[in-house]
């Protein structure tokens, strides 16, 4: 999948990367690329920025450690992360069905 | 293990943009990337440029970095809030014959001065694709607009006494520019401290 059709779903992506636990950057690109089935198509430079932005809004925080000599930088959604994430899934599901009943001309929801 | 030459001048470009502590995240990454292509089998020097290609450019990381940076946001904040703040300005300056003030003309040239250089500040801070550049004319711009109301406040009041509705909206925008330039400060000192870590 094309950075330009992620645009406004990358943020939720990371927050679901995080859901299970702390993870540092590279991990959430590898726990993005296996929930993905490896579709996501974004250089990967890309997502540290993304993981600043959510962490300057409060959404997830940040800290370091040590590893094999490197300094990492390790993330956990916040409280307030949880709440958002929790929103945007209920908004996506929503806009998806939406988008298929329109698409796939069944009405929606599509009966069982 | 030493790294590869292409690794090394990869994070050597990103360091000549962004804050140490970044860069140490992004080496971080960098390398376990690497990890992975060694594992996959490729050599050292095939890792590495698969690594980097993976990454992307380093002014498309350095670019994503500057596009979040507090300074940035303060930059764009005070680009919308400019236009209004000006025109009560030029609404208060003119219907308090402002001319007749008993200003000198030096301070009126450097305030315009302090003005468009402000202004011209906080559109590369808007638009610059630089980290530091951005981190720097955002904190000028920021400087320079607070100089400028805290003048314009000064000004109006030892040199207005009569102060009229307009004058009053005109000093209440300033005041209030002034309470979110200083916030503003605090989000670039923050990001300057996140930086020192």
């Amino acid at each position: 999948m094309r950075g330009e059709e992620l645009k406004g779903h990358l943020d939720a992506m990371l927050l679901a990367a995080l859901e299970g636990g702390p993870r540092h950057g590279y991990a959430v690109i590898e726990a993005l690329r296996q929930s993905t089935g490896g579709k996501l198509d974004l250089p990967t430079g890309t997502i540290y920025p993304a993981l600043r932005r959510l962490e300057q809004a409060g959404l997830i925080t940040g800290s370091w450690s040590v590893v094999a000599g490197r300094r990492r930088r390790d993330y956990e959604l916040t409280p307030a992360g949880r709440q958002a994430l929790s929103g945007r899934r209920a908004d996506w599901r929503d806009f998806s069905a939406m988008v298929t009943a329109a698409l796939e001309g069944n009405p929606w929801p599509s009966p069982a | 293990m030493a790294q590869p030459r292409l690794i090394t001048g990869y994070l050597s470009a990103l360091s000549a943009q962004l804050p140490a502590p970044v860069v140490a995240e992004l080496a971080d990454g960098l390398g376990e990337t690497h990890q992975h292509y060694l594992r996959q089998g490729l050599d050292p020097d095939a890792a590495a440029r698969a690594a980097v290609a993976e990454f992307g450019e380093p002014s498309l990381v350095i670019a994503g970095f500057a596009a979040v940076s507090p300074a940035r946001r303060a930059a764009r904040r005070l680009m919308c809030t400019g236009p209004l703040v000006g025109a009560c300005w030029a609404a208060a300056l003119i219907t308090g014959r402002a001319w007749a003030w008993p200003v000198q003309p030096a301070v009126v040239l450097l305030a315009g001065v302090v003005l468009l250089a402000s202004i011209g500040l906080i559109v590369s801070a808007v638009a610059g694709p630089g980290y530091r550049s951005v981190v720097r004319a955002g904190l000028a711009g920021c400087a320079g607009v607070t100089a400028l109301d805290a003048f314009l406040v000064s000004a109006v009041l030892l040199a207005d006494p009569a102060i009229g509705w307009i004058t009053s909206l005109a000093l209440a925008a300033s005041l209030t520019r002034l309470v979110f330039s200083a916030r503003c400060l605090r989000w670039c000192l923050a990001d300057a401290a996140f930086s020192l870590r």
